[in-house]
């Protein structure tokens, strides 16, 4: 068979696989292993050392009353630092959200100021409440930023403001921000309200596990209100247009402050500020709660889990209920309420967790559903003190680490 | 999942493991396509089906024009039409001089009808039209939801159809093409036109107005612009032309084509690889070398600098200045921030790129540089020589130089030029403001290029002065680039001309670090550029980027050329 006649139709030359030449950029920052290698020493040795350091360096000296600033409330690093001073046995903290913090009053109407005016002292009673702390996030706190709570007595404070809703609980499906969201359990286990991204669950967890990054927020919580330096650099007065107001300011000056303190005079807090006032000051009425199944409580059981952490630790704990504000609870919920606290009491008494259950205050010595006014503090330290459950557990000396 | 979060640093962690243990298996070209679809997936996984759609689709094209002869067969279009295409007849393998394209023939006139046909082009044929009639049906009478989707796609298929009974390699690749920029057109600039074509129809009085396009989408799906749409599809593009030009081999692994397409670091923002330069490195798995992890990541670091401790740092002052009222600045504020813009964008895209460069240097692989300190540019020909030089390029290689270059004369070339920086605008974004910052940079590229050209221009004028004009231009043109409308950019630049000037507001922390940023590249480019390869210096400056981004790391907003 006569070949037909052909027309070679492809390209002469064929494009071959094209040789490495392609630069490798346009600066001279190309380190190779060995550099690497040392490179990251440097910075491993400065992201261990600088917190070190700067714990070394930075003065800090909480006295009698002290407690975390509110305005520090999420510098979990300075709450460490707090927890790590407390090296006295005989000392004893009371962890807690902002009842035990005391939204209402000043350092000196807390519940720790009166306790130590119970027992004489002025240090014995530590204030290590963190304002809007619930539950879940004090799960966080204690696991990662309390560690060096071991082989002390340690108080409780359990707030049953936190079932009160399915909101409050954290199990509602509705997606909700709160406060303290880096302390939360970031994957498991799920809490369904809890919505942030994959890349801030895992920056949380390491925020929790690597002391550095704890620093790094300690450094723009309490110098640069809570921004980065160059945020900071760009912070604006509000106006429009806008001014920048520290463009042309020495970015370290902030540091000379040192740590932020509470306010000699705070306008929201204590017996002159215009919030501190009975609860019905204002006309409130008793509400109607939606109270959640303890069984089924997101809260109580990270609560639980808290005590559970700290008995391993080997942690004489003693837990304080309430006392929620009653009169804040509709008549025909009361038995409610009441048997949720002592559904409470019955699971740390079956635990053999001592547990004090004060009796409700007052109504005027409430300012909110939870929160006593300094008055009602006076008189709850004095009932806590009393208790002889309380006392029994004081006198026990011993804890076993 | 964007280069500096940690769920890609965990990505990295599973990504490369496997990679080097499959390495010497045949696996590793699925593993690597495997995660390139998981990380564009993580964006949005109905978006994935789009660039599984075009990469299908490209490759059977490509498939299809290796089935046509190289050179018209001569018949008259209605002729082929009827009898079907030419057949193509593969060489001996003794007559391949290489393991380049294959080489085809072209049978002699004289064969009869069924010799002729080829039968991957019939069969091809008869599925387009199958599919044609299916989808035309579902376009009239199915649900309503699918009727636009599935006209679109009957009539690239009757297309198809119409192109295997033609059997014209031309007739693919304009299929490929149309098919590229529909997607493009629909999902960047359809919204742009629909209403731009109702105010048009509002002015004369008609009633008539044109459908949002997210009405157009089946089931009600969102109508959002998918990340990397114009990237990919400008990518996949290239390899159906320089197939067509006989530039590029024809890839017959669809894994390797797909993992072309849709390699991960490069996939959302470029840079823009031909299929002639990367193609080739996919076709067996690179040799681990411990130079090519460091090197990469050297580049990751300085891409993850300058994205977390310069770009979103520039953003924020810039954003407070162009996202309000622009009447309210002076003159100093507007300049200064129009300059940060400036930096902002380059520390962005070339982060980016750097980034996406260096986690292809880990596995072994070498994208191509696209950005080289292009405010030292000393014309504006060389800032484009130097800018987003992989989009430049293509550009200049299908644009450009099909339509003429300057080949044909100097109107032809101003025309040429024209053109392709306004296209090259409005690919940027579907918005007056990019169209306009594409003819800026045409009106200064085409009155500049003689006096660029010009002994004068070269050997007299000093070269700082080069690089400031070009710098202070390029500045201008990004008014209209940043401005949030053309009312706005109207007013930034008459407000810079008349508006006082008072002391700056831009924070001493910001330009400290873009002046060293500017010195770092001076020295580069000097004869002084030897200093900056002391190795205890790129140590030093290796490990302070580091702790600065630890440190002084500044969140925002997703790298900018995203949105295109």
């Amino acid at each position: 068979m006569e070949s037909p006649t052909l027309e070679i139709t492809a390209p002469a030359a064929t494009p071959a696989a094209p040789k490495t030449t392609v630069p490798f950029g346009v600066n001279e920052i190309r380190l190779n292993a060995r550099e690497w290698i040392v490179t990251l020493a440097i910075v491993l040795t400065c992201a261990i050392a600088i917190p070190r350091v700067w714990k070394a360096i930075e003065p800090f000296h909480p006295g009698s009353d002290y407690r975390i600033p509110y305005a520090l409330s999420k510098d979990y690093w300075l709450y460490q630092r707090r927890i790590d001073q407390i090296n006295d046995p005989d000392r004893i903290p009371i962890l807690g959200d902002s009842v035990i913090w005391g939204e209402y009053v000043r350092p000196d109407g807390t519940l720790s100021h009166f306790l130590n005016r119970q027992a004489d002292r002025s240090d014995r009673f530590v204030n290590c409440g963190v304002n809007g702390v619930f539950p879940l996030a004090m799960q966080g706190l204690v696991d990662d930023y309390a560690r060096s709570l071991k082989g002390r007595k340690v108080i409780v404070h359990c707030n049953i403001l936190w079932l009160t809703s399915p909101e409050r609980d954290l199990s509602t499906d509705k997606e909700a921000s709160f406060n303290h969201s880096r302390l939360v359990p970031q994957f498991f286990p799920r809490i369904p309200c809890y919505r942030a991204d994959a890349n801030e669950r895992i920056s949380a967890v390491l925020d929790r596990h690597v002391n550095f990054y704890a620093w790094v927020n300690h450094f723009r919580d309490a110098y640069y209100q809570e921004q980065s330096i160059p945020r900071w650099t760009l912070d604006d007065d509000g106006n429009d247009p806008p001014t920048f107001p520290n463009a042309w300011k020495n970015p370290l000056a902030p540091l000379k402050a040192g740590i932020p303190q509470e306010p000699p005079v705070d306008p929201d807090r204590g017996p002159t500020s215009p919030r501190h006032k009975p609860w019905t000051a204002d006309g409130a009425e008793p509400s109607y709660f939606d109270w959640v199944d303890l069984n089924a409580s997101m809260q109580w059981r990270a609560f639980r889990q808290v005590l559970t952490r700290l008995r391993d630790r080997g942690d004489d704990v003693l837990v304080v209920i309430g006392p929620f504000n009653e009169h804040h609870v509709a008549e025909a919920q009361r038995p409610t309420s009441l048997a949720l606290r002592d559904g409470i009491a019955a699971w740390l008494a079956q635990n053999k967790v001592p547990v004090v259950v004060p009796e409700t205050l007052p109504s005027d010595l409430y300012a909110d559903a939870s929160h006593p006014l300094t008055a009602g503090y006076a008189l709850l330290a004095e009932r806590i003190w009393n208790d002889p459950v309380f006392q029994k557990w004081l006198a026990v000396a011993e804890v076993k680490p | 999942m964007l280069f500096y979060t940690w769920p890609f640093l965990i990505f990295m962690l599973v990504v490369l493991p496997g990679y080097f243990a499959l390495r010497r298996t045949r696996f590793w070209i699925l593993w690597l396509l495997a995660a390139s679809y998981f990380f564009y997936a993580w964006w949005n996984p109905y978006y994935l089906l789009l660039v599984v759609y075009s990469t299908t689709l490209d490759y059977l094209l490509v498939a299809l024009m290796d089935h046509c002869p190289r050179q018209e067969s001569g018949e008259p279009l209605i002729a082929r039409l009827l009898h079907g295409p030419v057949r193509n007849v593969p060489l001996a393998a003794s007559q391949i001089n290489n393991a380049g394209p294959p080489t085809h023939l072209v049978s002699p006139p004289e064969s009869s009808n069924t010799q002729r046909r080829d039968p991957v082009l019939a069969a091809a044929f008869r599925i387009s039209a199958l599919l044609t009639a299916i989808l035309a049906a579902v376009a009239a009478f199915g649900p309503v939801t699918l009727r636009p989707a599935s006209l679109a796609l009957a009539t690239l298929v009757l297309f198809m159809a119409v192109g295997a009974r033609l059997g014209s390699r031309g007739a693919w690749l304009v299929i490929s093409i149309i098919n590229n920029l529909a997607l493009l057109l629909f999902f960047k600039y359809a919204r742009f036109v629909e209403e731009n074509l109702n105010q048009v129809l509002h002015f004369l009085h008609l009633a008539y107005r044109f459908p949002d396009p997210s009405k157009l989408m089946p089931h009600g799906w969102e109508y959002a612009l998918p990340v990397g749409i114009s990237f990919f599809t400008f990518q996949s593009m290239s390899y159906t032309i320089d197939f067509y030009l006989g530039k590029a081999p024809r890839e017959r692994n669809i894994l390797r084509f797909a993992t072309f397409v849709c390699f991960f670091p490069q996939l959302m923002a470029g840079p823009i690889e031909r299929a002639r330069q990367m193609l080739p490195q996919f076709q067996k798995a690179p040799p681990f070398r411990l130079d090519d992890v460091t090197d990469g990541m050297s580049l990751f670091l300085v891409g993850l600098f300058k994205k977390l401790a310069l770009a979103n740092y520039l953003g924020i002052y810039v954003d407070r200045v162009y996202n309000n009222n622009p009447d309210g600045f002076d003159a100093t504020t507007l300049v200064l921030a129009t300059m940060a813009f400036a930096w902002q964008i380059f520390f962005d895209f070339s982060g980016y790129t750097d980034m996406a460069r260096g986690l292809a240097r880990m596995l072994g692989f070498n994208l191509i540089l696209n950005f080289n300190n292009p405010y030292l540019a000393s014309g504006l020909g060389d800032f484009w020589s130097r800018w987003h030089i992989s989009l430049s390029t293509w550009f200049r290689d299908y644009l450009y130089i099909p339509l003429g270059g300057n080949r044909r004369g100097a109107f032809a070339t101003y025309r040429n030029l024209f053109l392709t920086f306004l296209i090259s605008g409005i690919w940027h974004g579907a918005a007056w403001t990019f169209a306009i910052w594409g003819l800026l940079h045409a009106a200064g590229v085409m009155l500049t290029r003689g006096l660029e050209r010009s002994a004068f221009y070269r050997e007299r004028v000093p070269l700082a002065l080069k690089r400031a004009w070009v710098f202070l231009y390029v500045c201008f043109a990004w008014i209209f680039f940043r401005a949030n409308s053309l009312s706005d950019a109207g007013t930034i630049v008459s407000r810079i001309f008349t508006a006082g000037w008072r002391s700056p507001q831009i924070p001493a922390l910001m330009l400290a670090l873009v002046c060293g940023i500017w010195i770092y590249q001076l020295t580069y480019e000097s004869r002084f550029r030897p200093i900056l390869r002391y190795a205890p210096l790129r140590v030093a400056m290796a490990a302070g980027m580091m702790l600065y981004i630890g440190l002084c790391s500044t969140s925002g907003q997703a790298f900018i050329y995203f949105q295109f």
